[in-house]
């Protein structure tokens, strides 16, 4: 019973994931009056007609749905900028610096605020080329996780929980077999355990 | 702030001057309490308050239902409200899934019991009986006496060694809120990791950045 | 083989699929049982031999002592066994009682039926601690498993709930077929028990 791994507790689902997302600000154009909202998550508003605010994406995405503003694609996601990180990408083994939710940002936009993003399809594209190029490179990063601890830099949400069960196993088995003198046998029974339950005094056998 | 009990509490008065929303620090409790193998510190003062403003929160909802303020706002109002729920109703169910889990081993010391809310130590005094009484029946009282405890294989067992207990050797994504140096980490997994620059993510051992973790200098990912 | 049967029952656990019960799987349970019995019967007679033969039992390493150390070995090994098979599918239960319903009623009855008599009696009393922490709390936790949308959805009635249905916003009727737009937290509880589907896009 001892020593069971557990990853079902500890890893982020996509859904929670999206819901962090969430949180991230964004500039709205709204088209309506609107009173400032008290939230528990925080103060926004008052919303004025063609007056740019900043709001997390939930509110912009909700407000957007019901077709009360325009969504500004973050700066990140303008084409001029997306080149530049996949050029980047392509040339060097570091992850570009992107924000930590882009995946999930860039989809909520594509999902929600379509007619709010020029060039959507480049954007897209380009989006889904840098992906690529850095889903690449974190199975190439995994043959370098034999350290005891790792650091990967830029890395994003969506990247870290892919390869958090997989490199965290990895590292476990690396660092057990580093060690192996010292872990202990979850068993119980390749150790000191080794005496007869009796009504007798203890006896000490030596391990096999 | 390196060492000493001192940390913790400036810590939270930092995090108060600052004004971070207590949603967002309950995001960040939520998230290590996910992360985490081991059930962490239980954060009354702040779930108080959380509960406090989802209260307020609901009763606000409701007077603009009720005055008939536009439907586009109350909706609003319930999203946010409906937001702070799930990461608080989130927050205690993860933690009510780590007792049952670690039920046995959580009772044996007060340092994992102290952990514990007062309404936690209530369910997990309850649930050790009743997981203790259903293994009691179908197993433990049909084996030879020297073989019936549930912490232990048989009397001659020395220690605990039928108790499930959380891996500490698990590997966390983590995040130093500042420089690390190697004198915030144990002395003994010093070789294992030397210093943690601050908001670099990092693959760890749990157990190798459980004190700074544990004084909230770290975050898990 | 010593301890064989204990590893099939784990094995038996095992090989269902993940999160799923399996029948309580009764005879291989007991024979494992019979078996603890056995090697302790036989560790006793062995101990015994060794007490009448006048040898000291605490020091001596002869052929009867390592045989009773095997008996020893064998009814540990069948016990956590044993333990580990009843300890996992109480870890299924308790999930039962998360994602499905905190009645034994409200399970479904091919997941009832597989239970054994001590873990309907243990899912019971699990489900009421549960439920006293949450009264204790004034706070339901079975809501809101996932992360939330939009708090109203769209949703298909899959089969005939009747008329009346009492929501927290209003009353309805849950006629099959039938669609709704229902408040998130009152549409889950039937969404997991696959009686109502959520409508998207």
């Amino acid at each position: 019973m001892a020593g069971q791994s557990d990853c079902q507790l500890s890893v982020f689902s996509p859904e929670e994931i999206e819901f962090v997302a969430e949180d991230e600000l964004v500039e709205i154009v709204p088209n309506l009056r609107m009173d400032s909202l008290n939230f528990i998550c925080g103060d926004y508003g008052p919303f004025y007609p063609q007056i740019a605010t900043q709001v997390p994406l939930w509110l912009a995405v909700a407000l957007k749905k019901r077709g009360k503003c325009t969504i500004r694609p973050p700066q990140w996601m303008s084409i001029e900028n997306l080149t530049q990180v996949l050029e980047g990408e392509r040339d060097s083994h570091a992850f570009q610096p992107l924000p930590f939710h882009y995946v999930e940002i860039s989809r909520l936009l594509f999902d929600h605020a379509r007619d709010d993003i020029p060039d959507i399809y480049m954007v897209r594209s380009l989006i889904e080329d840098i992906r690529d190029v850095r889903f690449h490179k974190v199975e190439t990063n995994l043959e370098k996780f034999t350290a005891s601890s790792v650091t990967c830099k830029n890395m994003s949400a969506m990247e870290v929980n892919i390869i958090r069960a997989f490199a965290g196993r990895a590292l476990e088995a690396f660092y057990k077999h580093e060690n192996e003198q010292q872990v202990p046998d979850t068993d119980g029974i390749q150790d000191r355990q080794l005496q007869i339950p009796n009504d007798r005094p203890k006896r000490n056998l030596k391990p096999r | 702030m390196a060492s000493g009990n001192g940390s913790v509490s400036m810590m939270d008065d930092y995090e108060t001057l600052i004004s971070t929303t207590d949603v967002e620090l309950l995001k960040r409790a939520w998230r290590n309490e996910k992360a985490a193998p081991e059930i962490l510190q239980y954060e009354t003062a702040l779930i108080q308050r959380i509960k406090e403003q989802i209260q307020l929160a609901e009763q606000n909802v409701e007077i603009f239902e009720s005055n008939g303020i536009g439907s586009l706002t109350v909706s609003l109002y319930q999203m946010d409200l409906d937001r702070s729920q799930f990461l608080l109703r989130s927050y205690l169910r993860i933690r009510l899934q780590k007792i049952e889990k670690y039920l046995f081993h959580i009772l044996k010391t007060d340092d994992q019991l102290n952990r514990l809310s007062r309404q936690e130590q209530v369910f997990a005094r309850r649930c050790t009986d009743d997981l203790g009484s259903h293994l009691d029946e179908t197993v433990l009282s049909r084996l030879p006496d020297n073989y019936q405890s549930v912490l232990k294989q048989s009397v001659t067992s020395e220690e605990d060694d039928m108790v499930p207990a959380p891996r500490l050797d698990t590997f966390v994504v983590c995040k130093a809120r500042q420089y690390l140096s190697g004198l915030d980490f144990e002395p003994e997994y010093s070789t294992e990791i030397a210093e943690l620059e601050s908001d670099l993510l990092t693959f760890a051992c749990y157990k190798f950045i459980k004190k700074p973790f544990e004084k909230g200098m770290i975050d898990l990912v | 083989m010593y301890a064989r049967k204990g590893y099939e029952l784990v094995k038996d656990f095992a090989s269902g699929e993940k999160g799923q019960l399996q029948h309580f799987n009764e005879e291989l349970f007991n024979q494992v049982v019979d078996q603890c019995t056995q090697h302790y019967t036989e560790l006793e007679a062995l101990i015994r031999k060794m007490q009448e033969e006048s040898v000291d039992v605490r020091e001596t390493r002869n052929a009867d002592h390592y045989g009773a150390l095997i008996h020893h070995l064998s009814l540990i090994r069948n016990k956590r066994c044993l333990m580990a098979y009843v300890y996992n599918r109480a870890e299924i239960i308790r999930n039962l009682a998360w994602n499905v319903g905190l009645e034994l009623l409200e399970l479904p009855e091919e997941i009832q039926e597989k239970f054994s008599d001590s873990e309907k009696t243990y899912f019971g009393k699990h489900s009421a601690a549960l439920q006293s922490y949450m009264a204790d709390l004034d706070i339901d936790l079975n809501v809101d498993m996932v992360p939330p949308k939009d708090p109203y959805i769209k949703v298909r009635v899959l089969h005939d709930m009747g008329e009346g249905i009492l929501l927290s916003d209003k009353t309805a009727n849950l006629a099959r077929h039938s669609m709704h737009f229902l408040k998130r937290t009152d549409a889950e509880q039937y969404i997991a028990r696959g009686l109502m589907e959520e409508l998207t896009g």
